[in-house]
């Protein structure tokens, strides 16, 4: 192992040490914040069932643990966490961890794409909007990705299942798979493949816009800087300087914003998700809230807190490949 | 003995007959039903979620059927007995019967479920059988159930949507209300469960050992949950789904959808739910402790008006607590009418004779109108009432809610002045009409129950009486009398009787074929 790859294991370690204080700040502020939601989990089941008797009521709340003190329910739950145990989510009938844990494949699938997309697409965009600085083409592109940033996501949703799906008919308006079908192996990627593809595309938009207008602005900045004149002293070609030297360091912003935005994406896939069906994390957290179903959504916070860290901790070991200069530490 | 036996040989005649001529269905096909929202669970004999009631009709039977006129049709029973006294029903089982893990229906699966399971934790079971004592099982197809007292209603309780027989080898054992079948059913029904994956869909496949011979024609259901409104909408007209009801459409999109030549809408399928929309009155509260305030609203609000541009058409004024589907079986009755032509002037010498004269400022006092929170048509439910009651000099607010806060401001604080609402009347008027104004159930804490907190002894005594009342004319005129006094004290307003649209696509028959519509089991539905 080199000095570096041995520097860079121990940042890690050392990073990852230094989440756990963060996560748990993050849970038990949502456990206390959660505590002062007005109606409880026992009210909402008895909604549902259309009214119930009292003791039915009762019993329910000592089945959840309601009638301890608050205290005693925090400190229990974190007891429970160290140990992995997220507790059972009484609305769903089922274990919080098993019901995450089914949700989290579509999440990572759907945000993945987006990232992959909105960020190859976005750069792109940035980059040739750079390049063809104050021309006709770069307006076009700015004024395509100020539309984009603005236009909301449930009704670009709602328009592509409109024009792709029902008009044309290329693509199903909704879910993760064919129902009828039920197709397996190879058809089964296919098909799930082809219900991504407008969830993606809708995602994307949004992102796509800021990180066209972040890498555009970055671009402009690095082409006026010392070592681009340095550089074409040297005789590099422009290709050259643009490859090797700004688009690199141009892309360092971008990518800054790529992880903090991801926090976020979880945040808009609600929508997204609602729109076309998609069973991902953003839909059980938004039911799981208006339920007051709190071992759930705690469970659901716990984990996207882990998610947001971890992709944080990617985004700066990515600075150290992109950048040699950024040292860890 | 009643002439109920009579009338179950007919219909089993009728039965077979029919079911000769349905060999003639085509079987095979997947149907694709859209339920919203998601059920919490499929766990029917504890919670009576509406969601997971679509899902688990068509796993669980129950001891009898209904026809559209609400009467009775065998079931897992085959036939049923009631004693002179009432005191005493038998029911004849099916032989032969198998749950979908291959182990055999018998008595045992009948009394486990009344007793152990549906008396003691279903939410509305607690009531239903309340007077059932013991359930004798004399041998494997014999169930007598012994009651206290006469339970007319509880016979109009016992379809596999409200009271699903299950089976004692599975639920027996384990903690009943955290079961590890709860997400995993296992009834006698036409289908058998075998996925849900949350988040999209439950799948249910055909039982082909069902005791139905030949049913249930469909090879499988499958039920989505598809969150937003337009999408629901969307996936209907393409055709990826093919039935939908409860309001899983919205109604400005219905009218869009019944232009298609692919889709069709019913309002059938509804008549043991008869959901009445209603507005709950706080009467401790002054001035809403004045019945003549009260009646006052009850004549402004323009009930023609709500129907027709709130609900699109969807529903016809409601004449008191009990739903007009109730005129078969006899127990409908119509109270005070609240519509007549001169009710704003009505209203206005009401509010007037109450001593709250108009003001300077044209308005006679100000309230809070809280606004039930299941959906986008209840605010411009909320709206249209508050601008009829402007027209009486009532200065209404509206306030809207998320369901737990909204629930404990109505029924654990009576925290509130008025608030839209609506109720199931049910298979029963003692299932689902006392809850709203007999004195038990002033029950702090528990909701969908009497929010206006208003019962009066004479009111109390016709409920009472009409619960153990065995003859149908009898109570009939006993619900004629609640009515007209409910209506006159005016606790509540009811405004009117809802109906629901049920989309359905016109390649697949026969999936509303019976008052539970969604909740039944699509034993006889079949493709075109």
């Amino acid at each position: 192992m080199t000095m570096a790859g041995y520097g860079l294991g121990r940042y890690i370690v050392r990073r990852l040490l230094q989440t756990i204080p963060v996560v748990l700040g993050v849970v038990i502020l949502n456990f206390l914040l959660l505590q002062m939601a007005p109606g409880d989990l026992a009210t909402v089941l008895a909604g549902e069932a259309g009214g119930a008797p009292k003791e039915y009521i009762d019993q329910l709340r000592q089945r959840f643990g309601q009638d301890q003190p608050v205290y005693v329910q925090l400190f229990n739950y974190l007891k429970n966490l160290l140990v992995l145990d997220l507790g059972y989510s009484f609305r769903q009938s089922a274990p919080v961890l098993d019901l995450l844990l089914k949700r989290l494949g579509p999440t990572l699938l759907l945000m993945g794409a987006t990232l992959v997309v909105s960020l190859l697409i976005g750069v792109a965009m940035g980059l040739l909007a750079a390049l063809w600085v104050r021309t006709w083409k770069d307006h076009v592109i700015s004024v395509a990705a100020i539309i984009f940033y603005a236009t909301p996501l449930f009704w670009i949703g709602l328009m592509l299942i409109l024009v792709f799906s029902i008009k044309l008919d290329w693509l199903p308006t909704s879910g993760m798979e064919d129902v009828v079908a039920f197709h397996e192996g190879f058809a089964r990627a296919v098909d799930i493949a082809r219900h991504l593809v407008l969830p993606t595309v809708t995602l994307s938009m949004f992102y796509l816009a800021l990180y066209a207008r972040l890498m555009r602005a970055s671009m402009l900045e690095q082409r006026g800087l010392d070592y681009v004149t340095t550089a074409r002293a040297k005789g590099l070609t422009e290709r050259q300087i643009i490859t090797r030297h700004v688009f690199r360091n141009a892309l360092l912003p971008v990518i800054t914003m790529a992880g903090i935005q991801f926090g976020s994406l979880l945040g808009g896939s609600v929508v997204v998700e609602s729109v076309f069906a998609w069973p991902g994390l953003g839909q059980l957290a938004y039911q799981s809230l208006f339920a007051r179903d709190f071992n759930l959504l705690l469970g659901i916070f716990f984990l996207s807190a882990c998610l947001v860290v971890i992709v944080n901790l990617l985004v700066d070991v990515i600075y150290v490949l992109l950048d040699p200069r950024i040292r860890i530490g | 003995m009643r002439t109920f036996m009579r009338s179950l040989a007919l219909s089993v005649v009728t039965a077979a007959m029919m079911s000769a001529a349905a060999y003639a269905q085509k079987p095979g096909g997947t149907l694709v039903q859209i339920t919203q929202p998601e059920p919490p669970n499929l766990a029917p004999y504890i919670s009576t979620s509406g969601p997971i009631g679509q899902v688990t009709a068509k796993v669980f039977d129950g001891l009898l059927e209904y026809d559209f006129n609400l009467k009775p049709q065998p079931g897992l029973a085959e036939s049923f007995t009631v004693s002179p006294d009432g005191k005493t029903v038998t029911f004849k089982l099916r032989r032969g019967v198998k749950f979908h893990d291959g182990k055999p229906f018998t008595s045992a699966d009948v009394q486990f479920s009344i007793m152990e399971v549906l008396k003691k934790n279903h939410p509305r079971g607690i009531a239903t059988f309340k007077e059932v004592e013991a359930v004798e099982t004399p041998d494997e197809t014999t169930a007598i159930f012994k009651l206290a007292n006469p339970a007319p209603y509880m016979m109009a309780a016992l379809s596999g949507y409200e009271s699903p027989i299950v089976p004692k080898h599975v639920y027996g054992t384990g903690d009943i209300k955290a079961h590890a079948n709860a997400n995993n059913p296992i009834g006698t029904g036409p289908f058998k469960f075998v996925e849900w994956r949350r988040g999209e869909f439950v799948r249910l496949d055909k039982n082909p050992e069902y005791w139905r011979a030949g049913r249930p024609f469909l090879d499988r259901i499958v039920v989505r949950f598809i969150a937003d409104a337009s999408t629901r909408t969307a996936v209907l007209e393409k055709g990826e789904a093919h039935i939908a009801g409860f309001g899983a459409v919205p109604y400005n999109d219905v009218k869009k959808l019944a232009a298609l030549p692919s889709l069709e809408v019913t309002t059938k399928g509804y008549e043991m739910i008869s959901p009445i929309v209603e507005m709950v009155i706080n009467t401790k509260k002054p001035p809403f402790d004045n019945a003549k305030v009260r009646q006052a609203i009850n004549y402004a609000v323009d009930r023609k008006f709500v129907i027709d541009n709130v609900w699109f058409g969807f529903g016809k004024p409601a004449m008191g607590p009990i739903s007009s589907n109730f005129e078969p079986s006899g127990l409908y009755g119509a109270g005070v009418d609240y519509t007549v032509a001169d009710r704003v002037e009505r209203a206005n010498k009401l509010l007037d004779e109450a001593g709250f004269p108009k003001k300077a400022d044209g308005f006679r006092f100000e309230m809070v109108h809280d606004i039930t929170p299941y959906g986008e048509e209840w605010q411009r439910f909320g709206e249209a009432v508050q601008q009829a009651l402007a027209k009486v000099g009532i200065k209404a607010t509206l306030r809207y809610e998320d369901v737990p806060k909204w629930l404990k401001r109505i029924y654990t604080d009576y925290d509130f002045d008025m608030s839209s609402n609506f109720l199931y009347n049910l298979a029963d008027p003692v299932l689902g009409v006392h809850r709203g104004f007999h004195s038990d159930r002033i029950k702090k804490g528990t909701v969908f129950v009497n929010g206006s907190q208003w019962s009066s002894p004479e009111t109390d005594a016709l409920m009472d009486k009409a619960t153990v009342e065995a003859d149908a004319t009898k109570r009939g005129a006993m619900y004629r009398e609640l009515v007209k006094k409910v209506t006159e004290a005016s606790p509540v307003i009811y405004v009117h009787e809802l109906l629901f649209p049920t989309i359905i696509n016109k390649q697949f028959k026969d999936l509303i074929d019976g008052p539970l519509g969604i909740y039944g089991n699509y034993a006889n539905a079949h493709r075109q």
